[in-house]
């Protein structure tokens, strides 16, 4: 990897853990577990746009990495992996699809993946089918949200200087 | 051309399950949502049930204090008729802010400390006989 990438990417990451920690110092939106905005999702949307998909698993899986030793555990740790690998999926995938036109729709894909896989998580860590409850809350809420990130990152995009690298 | 007419295409197929989804959420969760009188709290740690307390047999308020394995706590308490968490040492406290509960529809969830609340209605539940509340 050429070091100007790599500095790049080095920076990209430096700022998602920036956002994620600003969103964590936030009050929680609402009683709902797993409910958050996913500001730092901002950063994956637009290096899905900017860069390969490699890249930008790079960059997120040390965000989540870094996250989960700064500010979490193990268990917040698998939460982050099973939620950010399903959504980074979907959002590769959909924004293949649309060509990476409306990024809002490749976002609110992504939050909804995101959602569902963190309750799948919870799901196992708690062995309790019961939490399957908050999925009609979560699914509306990872859509809404995501679709609040994916606006944002289609306007950071049209901002931030250089297309490739 | 055709090129875009399929983005435009693709584009609203995912607007369309996108509402799809969230309508059939909104239908789930209202359908959810039954009053009811007669609840059973079933207290979940590690997916174990740990307490079983008929919410209509409890004449005054009292609190439980729950530890997990690895020396976490959380107390709740059980009022009649409803059930929250009023304490945690987990991070977020998210479980005392979802506050009481006294129907079926969402239970309370401590994910840190993996314990789970939830109501059944007392047709649902008829395993819990009365002995089940001796601790």
């Amino acid at each position: 990897m050429p070091v100007k990438k790599m500095t790049v990417l080095g920076l990209y990451a430096t700022l998602s853990l920036a956002i994620y920690a600003a969103e964590s110092a936030l009050p929680p939106l609402a009683p709902i577990p797993g409910f958050k905005l996913g500001l730092a999702n901002i950063i994956t949307l637009v290096l899905l746009r900017r860069y390969s998909l490699k890249d930008t698993a790079l960059v997120l899986a040390v965000r989540i990495l870094l996250s989960a030793l700064l500010f979490g555990n193990l268990l917040s740790l698998f939460y982050s992996l099973s939620g950010g690998t399903l959504s980074l999926l979907l959002m590769f995938l959909t924004g293949k699809i649309l060509h990476q036109k409306f990024p809002p729709l490749t976002g609110a894909m992504g939050g909804l993946a995101h959602n569902a896989g963190q309750l799948a998580a919870a799901w196992l860590v708690t062995s309790t089918p019961a939490v399957l409850a908050y999925l009609p809350l979560l699914l509306p809420a990872g859509i809404l949200t995501g679709l609040f990130t994916g606006l944002c990152a289609w306007l950071a995009d049209r901002c931030l200087p250089g297309r490739t690298l | 051309m055709k090129n875009q007419k399929n983005i435009r295409t693709a584009a609203i197929l995912i607007t369309a399950f996108l509402l799809l989804v969230t309508a059939g959420c909104a239908l789930c969760f209202l359908a959810g949502r039954k009053k009811t009188d007669h609840c059973t709290a079933e207290i979940y740690q590690d997916g174990k049930r740990i307490y079983s307390i008929p919410l209509d047999q409890v004449p005054e308020p009292y609190t439980l204090e729950i530890r997990g394995k690895d020396g976490c706590v959380n107390r709740v308490e059980v009022r009649p008729g409803s059930i929250g968490v009023i304490y945690a040492d987990c991070p977020d406290r998210l479980c005392v802010k979802q506050g009481f509960i006294n129907s079926p529809s969402v239970p309370v969830v401590c994910l840190p400390n993996r314990l789970v609340i939830l109501l059944k209605s007392h047709g649902a539940a008829k395993d819990t006989g009365p002995d089940a509340v001796t601790y």
